[in-house]
């Protein structure tokens, strides 16, 4: 069976040949592994898709997840100079401000000052919002402005032409046999990235219809974009919701400001799409994955495990089995950083055991993989289940 | 005095609620009858954070509900903090905190800096992306007793380690305590850090005990 096919099963709560493997890794770990200049992987639309496919080949990966936006290709008109230091690139931009891009972990862009600018809550128009983009190569503005353009682009041409240009390489250079996806930020998300988390949290108690007024804009965003990625045919689509844990908000909370607002997403995406949806929340989720489901989720990714979160794969592979997917659960940290080739073994063995039993199952590290971890130590996940993971 | 003992309850319940205009109100009213500042941190102030830092260590709020609590505190605090200044009223000790390298996540760093500082810590935040030589430049300037150190990512929490190996290769002469939300005992226990703190009323407690300060019972 393909590495495609084998995933499209378990999306499909079914039995592939074996376990798929599909691990998301930090981009600090592309820059330290790919071979590639973290400059040409942070700023162009072809160093990071020649990095994600360069890893997913040498972990032998069954999938990629493309969470990084297609770039400027005339990004470096921008640009100042580079300097280049021991353990980062400075890149100092025309209009004063600079982006510090370390050789191992994930670039920041800064004012000239070395401050980072937030909009505050009072300042907001909702009518003014749409989608927000936290992974842009400059920082979040409002109204959103993509990098270094001018103009608010209009609603109904919001995604600039080379959005979708990572996507189009990788599949290209995949030639179609394995399964590619992309990533599309939650409102809630969205709303924490533009003020930054503790103002947002804060938003939420002092006016909540104004947050939802908000919410309700940035999920027209995001369905926009769903629907802009669906049309490049990917294989599936992750709603990125890392902070709607228990770690941060009640499930109360979760119910009112997350929870309507993917539902929406993932209801008229698949009112024009027959694709895949599936969420990404990171930490603690093991006293909401019911509120998940209701989103009409068809996946539920990482499930970190203790002591990272909550999640018993077990436990969850009960409330889960024939309703929703799961991927993840290998501790990203504690077992694939600094575990040795034992304890690595035994957890992924217990695992792909636990996970692959009632199918629907894809063996991924919980949340993303360090920087520092080693290639072998990924390379044995995937030699554990081509080993050990057939049905 | 019944109307003091009153408006002590009263500002002890507006921080719990997070009200924060009630809070900076009724500190004025306590100030105007002549209450002392310190009185007014530890009998209204402080009652208040307390309830909210155990019903946050016991999922009964949550990050919002502390955030406003924690808004509510330091707008009374500020109109305390240049008369406790003044009638030169010392602090519990010196705590140094940032979020560590390569992470910009700083709300519980925040958070546990709001809450040390509510219970008369003096705390220097770093602010986020801190790197080693930021701490031990901090650890020479300021002294401190204890530096606190978060991450909220994977990817960034083995920063941690880092810091540490530095820290005692230099022979400095601090506690070292960590939190965030990927962090366990047993990661600390891992990379040689001296405390834990599971979240910002446990990291209070872990403070006191690591300089020594017999705690307050903590309960509702």
């Amino acid at each position: 069976m393909k590495s495609k096919k084998r995933i499209e099963t378990a999306m499909n709560l079914g039995t592939p040949d074996r376990v798929p493997v599909m691990c998301q890794l930090s981009t600090g770990h592309y820059f330290i592994n790919s071979g590639i200049s973290p400059i040409d992987i942070w700023f162009t639309s072809e160093g990071f898709a020649e990095a994600l496919v360069r890893l997913q080949k040498n972990y032998k990966f069954d999938g990629i997840l493309i969470n990084l936006p297609g770039r400027d290709p005339d990004y470096k008109k921008y640009i100042l100079n580079i300097e280049e230091k021991a353990d980062e690139f400075v890149v100092k931009w025309k209009n004063g401000c600079f982006t510090i891009v370390p050789r191992n972990d994930n670039p920041h862009y800064y004012q000239p000052d070395g401050s980072r600018h937030f909009p505050s809550f009072d300042d907001l128009n909702p009518e003014k919002l749409f989608y927000v983009e936290p992974w842009d190569i400059t920082e979040i503005s409002y109204p959103y402005k993509w990098g270094f353009e001018n103009e608010v682009r209009s609603f109904t041409d919001f995604f600039p032409p080379y959005h979708a240009d990572t996507i189009k390489i990788v599949k290209e250079k995949t030639d179609g046999l394995i399964s590619i996806h992309s990533e599309v930020f939650s409102p809630w998300s969205q709303f924490l990235e533009l003020l930054n988390y503790e103002n947002a949290l804060m938003a939420i108690m002092d006016d909540p219809e104004k947050v939802k007024a908000c919410l309700e804009r940035l999920t027209l965003g995001a369905i926009e974009l769903a629907k802009l990625h669906a049309k490049e045919n990917v294989d599936a689509i992750l709603i990125s919701s890392a902070f709607a844990g228990a770690g941060l908000i009640s499930r109360e909370h979760y119910s009112e400001f997350v929870l309507p607002y993917e539902k929406r997403i993932i209801k008229e995406v698949h009112e024009e799409f027959n694709i895949p949806i599936y969420t990404h929340t990171c930490g603690s989720i093991g006293d909401r994955l019911d509120l998940m489901m209701e989103t009409g989720t068809q996946g539920i990714d990482t499930l970190d495990p203790p002591p990272l979160g909550t999640v018993d794969l077990e436990e969850a592979k009960k409330t889960l089995t024939g309703k929703v997917f799961i991927k993840g659960n290998i501790d990203p940290v504690n077992t694939l950083l600094y575990g040795n080739k034992k304890q690595i073994e035994e957890d992924v063995l217990w695992r792909l055991k636990t996970g692959k039993t009632g199918g629907g199952y894809i063996l991924s590290s919980a949340c993303s993989i360090a920087p520092n971890t080693p290639p072998e130590n990924i390379q044995l996940i995937s030699e554990l289940a081509e080993k050990y993971g057939a049905y | 005095m019944h109307e003091i003992e009153e408006l002590l309850k009263q500002l002890a319940q507006r921080i719990i609620d997070g009200k924060k205009d009630d809070a900076i109100s009724l500190t004025n009213r306590l100030l105007e009858l002549n209450y002392p500042p310190k009185k007014i941190l530890d009998d209204g102030l402080l009652p208040g954070m307390d309830v909210v830092g155990v019903r946050f260590r016991d999922n009964i709020i949550f990050v919002p509900q502390v955030l406003i609590s924690a808004r509510a505190m330091k707008s009374s605090l500020a109109i305390l903090e240049p008369l406790l200044s003044e009638a030169k009223i010392e602090g519990a000790g010196t705590v140094v905190i940032g979020t560590v390298k390569g992470d910009i996540h700083d709300i519980g760093k925040n958070i546990v800096a709001m809450m040390l500082r509510s219970n008369g810590f003096k705390v220097i935040d770093l602010g986020i992306d801190t790197s080693i030589e930021k701490f031990v430049d901090a650890i020479h300037r300021e002294n401190p007793q204890i530096i606190g150190m978060s991450a909220l990512l994977t990817t960034t929490m083995v920063y941690m380690k880092l810091v540490i190996e530095r820290i005692k290769q230099d022979s400095l002469p601090v506690k070292v305590m960590i939190g965030g939300a990927p962090i366990s005992r047993n990661f600390a226990d891992q990379i040689g850090a001296d405390a834990y703190a599971k979240n910002a009323s446990e990291a209070v407690m872990v403070a006191r005990e690591l300089i020594g300060i017999k705690d307050r019972n903590l309960h509702e």
